[in-house]
């Protein structure tokens, strides 16, 4: 278990030193995650955002601007107030990559089910025109 | 009965009942022409190196990651009672390891009560997977990206 955390933690870091604005930056940082959580509930604008934080405003504005970077967030201005948005398909590749280590038993089961349920339907459906 | 309760607490458990006969369950689980189209996660391929389905018989699937490793998983049978149950060890390297699967198949009116259970060798590492693959910040938080995703997807 504790070799698997370090072995994300180094893969993280590998990412993070290389300076590459993607999704693996983009939660680096737990201010980040907290913002991709909370924007991933519903968009806000950023006044509404930054009112879950401690840090000033300026300080979340600069996390926003690499989130944008990243392509997880989109902002958008009206008027005097900015809105920013998730682009779910960034995040998409993340939990595509860490499903891969997760032991992830029920997706396992739920595949398992589609799986049978399908061979079953074209089971019966070979028997159908057999008949 | 304390023993009973001692393993339960190393025990993750998932019972599904399946609308399909138990023979087709079994085949579906048993034979490497099936566990292929099911083991993998979506958009990964397996390839079965080795499956002696008999007990002591080895099995082996590999996963070819992006980066060009393989993620190995493995197990050895120690009880197949066709068609009802079987139980495997299995390592999931890096992330699970050392762990017994227990597979119950049961069937009434044409359907088949499946129940999976994984038994840990420590009650400790059992909630550390339990917390990992179930209840963890970031499994429910896939699992409702993936929702969301979903819905979103189709504005893209």
């Amino acid at each position: 278990m504790l070799i698997f955390y370090i072995w994300v933690s180094v893969r993280l870091l590998i990412m993070t030193t290389e300076s590459r604005r993607d999704i693996f930056q983009a939660i680096a940082d737990p201010t980040r995650r907290r913002i991709i959580e909370l924007l991933s509930t519903k968009p806000m604008n950023l006044v509404t955002l930054a009112e879950h934080f401690e840090i000033s405003r300026p300080a979340i504005s600069q996390q926003i601007k690499v989130l944008e970077e990243c392509s997880v967030i989109e902002t958008r201005r009206e008027g005097r107030e900015t809105f920013c948005s998730i682009r779910p398909g960034e995040l998409k590749k993340l939990a595509d990559w860490a499903e891969r280590y997760a032991p992830l038993w029920e997706e396992k089961i739920n595949a398992f089910e589609a799986y049978v349920n399908k061979l079953h339907s074209s089971k019966n459906n070979k028997h159908g025109k057999a008949k | 009965m304390e023993k009973l309760n001692e393993i339960d607490k190393r025990v993750l458990t998932i019972k599904k009942t399946f609308d399909a006969p138990r023979r087709i369950v079994w085949e579906a689980w048993t034979n490497p022409d099936h566990i292929i189209h099911w083991w993998a996660p979506s958009g990964m391929k397996i390839q079965v190196l080795c499956h002696e389905f008999k007990v002591g018989g080895q099995w082996k699937y590999s996963m070819p990651m992006p980066d060009g490793s393989e993620f190995i998983s493995e197990g050895v049978y120690s009880e197949i009672d066709e068609p009802s149950k079987i139980v495997t060890s299995a390592n999931f390297r890096p992330m699970t390891e050392g762990v017994t699967i227990h597979v119950l198949f049961e069937e009434e009116n044409g359907k088949t009560h499946f129940t999976f259970s994984v038994v840990h060798p420590t009650e400790e590492y059992c909630r550390q997977q339990e917390k990992m693959g179930f209840y963890n910040g970031w499994g429910s938080a896939f699992v409702r990206l993936d929702e969301f995703v979903g819905s979103a997807g189709v504005e893209e």
